[in-house]
């Protein structure tokens, strides 16, 4: 029986500590959306400038902010809340390497694939998700 | 592990929230500890116990199977 002392209400601490994450994650966010934007439209990767490589990689800044903000926001969760992170982080990585695997092995046969690291990229991400919605479920 | 902390909680009118902000965790966390599918680390552990003013012992109960077992010198 449930009353209303078992409120699913976040408490005062989960909503500070949520609003420090998002002041953090989100310019890092915006900067490396405006970053690949600008990198896209004036980047000239497909030219023959030698310069192409190091505006390709720009965009690594603004998520090395993102990176960092995820690993104050870890520091900042209990233990519990670490465990269900590090659960889903083991799901994401699962999924990228049977991903990684898999593609390789398409590969060896002769299949040609374009955009693999996207494809790796995208499957990781999509398995952390999924792995996170099911364990924070329990 | 068993424990009582639904109960200690409920009996001074806190709800998860309230007790997760004392205790510094978050309400998930309370949650997971009051149905049993997380046990605390030793600090939470005394933070509770500090909190309810009482012994952990009487806070947890771990299950019957799980005593340590004596072995002949």
């Amino acid at each position: 029986m449930t009353n209303k002392l078992d409120s699913k209400d976040r408490s005062e601490g989960d909503r500070e500590k949520s609003r420090a994450y998002q002041r953090e994650f989100w310019p890092g966010i915006l900067a490396y959306g405006v970053v690949l934007i600008g990198v896209l439209v004036w980047g000239d990767l497909d030219g023959d400038s030698p310069w192409r490589f190091l505006w390709a990689v720009l965009p690594v800044i603004p998520a090395l902010w993102i990176v960092r903000a995820v690993l104050r926001h870890v520091r900042r969760i209990d233990d519990y809340q670490r465990l269900l992170l590090l659960q889903a982080l083991g799901g994401g990585f699962a999924v990228a390497m049977i991903a990684s695997v898999t593609l390789a092995f398409l590969e060896i046969a002769g299949l040609s694939i374009q955009g693999v690291g996207w494809i790796i990229y995208g499957a990781g991400m999509l398995g952390w998700i999924i792995s996170g919605a099911v364990v924070g479920r329990r | 592990m068993k424990n009582g902390l639904k109960t200690l909680r409920e009996d001074r009118g806190w709800t998860q929230g309230a007790l997760a902000d004392r205790l510094g965790v978050s309400r998930q966390t309370v949650n997971a500890l009051e149905t049993g599918r997380y046990d605390p680390a030793l600090p939470l552990a005394f933070r509770i116990a500090r909190l309810f003013g009482q012994p952990i012992e009487s806070i947890f109960t771990p299950p019957e199977d799980q005593g340590v077992q004596e072995f002949e010198a």
